[in-house]
């Protein structure tokens, strides 16, 4: 007579077993037995007393985890400062902007003010309508721009650097004068 | 073994954080249970110690990646439970285990025919063999479960604990001078 096997007996434990395993178990003494016990070994395993470690391992794992910490945080300390040290430096320097291209740009600042001022001019001839408040703002924007215009005739601002910077500012500035000049202007004048 | 692993929310969200003395409260929580599993699985207590150990870094260091899905014992479970597998394959591989109760990790020969109880019955597996019996027969985990932490076959798992099984038969039956 063939019985079950320990596989056959740990299937049927655990509601796997095949259909001729379960008939025979039913059937034969010795397989209910062997069934039986192992109910009976895995309820004995889960009923084990806990076991506890010796030591205490906490302090261990804190002081890893506190010079974890440190690490990371100097690591961190160094690389703030060293990014901070690197935009300083581009900032200032511009060292990615050649000479050139500072050039290039200073003088395409330059023509993008005349350019505006051909387009004041051509609206200051068509007589439009300007309401008070628009002439507040036209004049403040006027008496900067002639501050820069001011700067820029010194002596002072000779630096590829600097003169672009005001030039930029003029060029700004220009823009909003003809947003309120002709724009805004030309608008009332309908 | 009945050993409550109820944590409370407001602990876990301030482990989270960072805060030490949650951090501390976990570990307090599941000290025992961690210990009891690395133990019944490995052989050596220094071992369990150190799986102890190992589990609470990767906690302290992974404790933001949990989602609050399912039991948190279980997600320290898993990683408990891998740490030791992960030092019986390294004292595998250091010692040529074959997995092999008869051969490799298996009980002295003087032990075989003594009447040991189920304690010292388990002490007498091989590594492997005991961990899988625990691992199934105890913590609850299916054998697809076991071979993909184990990297081995669902075929293994169920074998081992079959042979398993059959040896703690014949070490809990046979009589003291057997």
């Amino acid at each position: 007579m063939t019985h079950c096997t320990m596989d056959d007996l740990l299937a049927l434990r655990d509601n796997e077993g095949s259909a001729w395993a379960r008939r025979h178990a039913d059937g034969c003494e010795a397989c209910r037995k062997e069934l039986e016990a192992l109910y009976q070994r895995m309820a004995q395993l889960k009923a084990l007393p806990p076991r506890s470690p010796a030591r205490d391992r906490w302090p261990e794992i804190r002081t890893a985890v506190l010079a974890a910490r440190r690490r990371r945080n100097t690591r961190w300390a160094g690389w703030s400062m060293a990014a901070a040290a690197v935009l300083a430096g581009v900032m200032v320097f511009r060292p990615f902007a050649p000479p050139s291209a500072r050039a290039g740009e200073l003088a395409r600042a330059r023509a993008t003010s005349a350019q505006l001022e051909d387009r004041l001019r051509s609206s200051a001839s068509e007589g439009r309508v300007l309401t008070g408040r628009d002439a507040a703002v036209i004049a403040q924007l006027e008496d900067q721009i002639a501050a820069i215009d001011g700067q820029l005739g010194t002596r002072s601002v000779s630096g590829v650097d600097a003169q672009l910077q005001l030039w930029q500012q003029r060029v700004n500035l220009m823009n909003q004068l003809v947003q309120v000049r002709v724009v805004r202007a030309s608008y009332v004048g309908l | 073994m009945t050993i409550s692993l109820a944590v409370s929310d407001i602990l876990v969200a301030r482990a989270k954080s960072g805060d030490l003395d949650a951090l501390e409260g976990l570990y307090r929580a599941f000290e025992t249970p961690v210990y009891n599993l690395a133990r019944r699985i490995l052989r050596n207590a220094e071992d369990a110690e150190d799986v102890l150990q190992e589990t609470f870094l990767e906690v302290v260091k992974s404790i933001g990646t949990y989602r609050g899905d399912g039991h948190l014992w279980g997600w320290v479970r898993q990683i408990a439970a891998s740490k030791a597998l992960m030092k019986i394959r390294r004292e595998a591989v250091r010692a040529a285990d074959e997995f092999d109760e008869t051969t490799a990790g298996g009980a002295p020969a003087a032990a075989v025919g003594m009447n040991l109880d189920l304690e010292r019955a388990l002490e007498h597996l091989s590594d492997t063999g005991r961990a899988v019996v625990w691992m199934h027969d105890v913590e609850g985990y299916t054998h697809e479960e076991i071979a993909e932490m184990m990297g081995k076959t669902v075929s293994f798992s169920k074998s081992q604990l079959a042979r398993s099984h059959a040896r703690l038969r014949k070490l809990l039956a046979a009589g003291p001078e057997a």
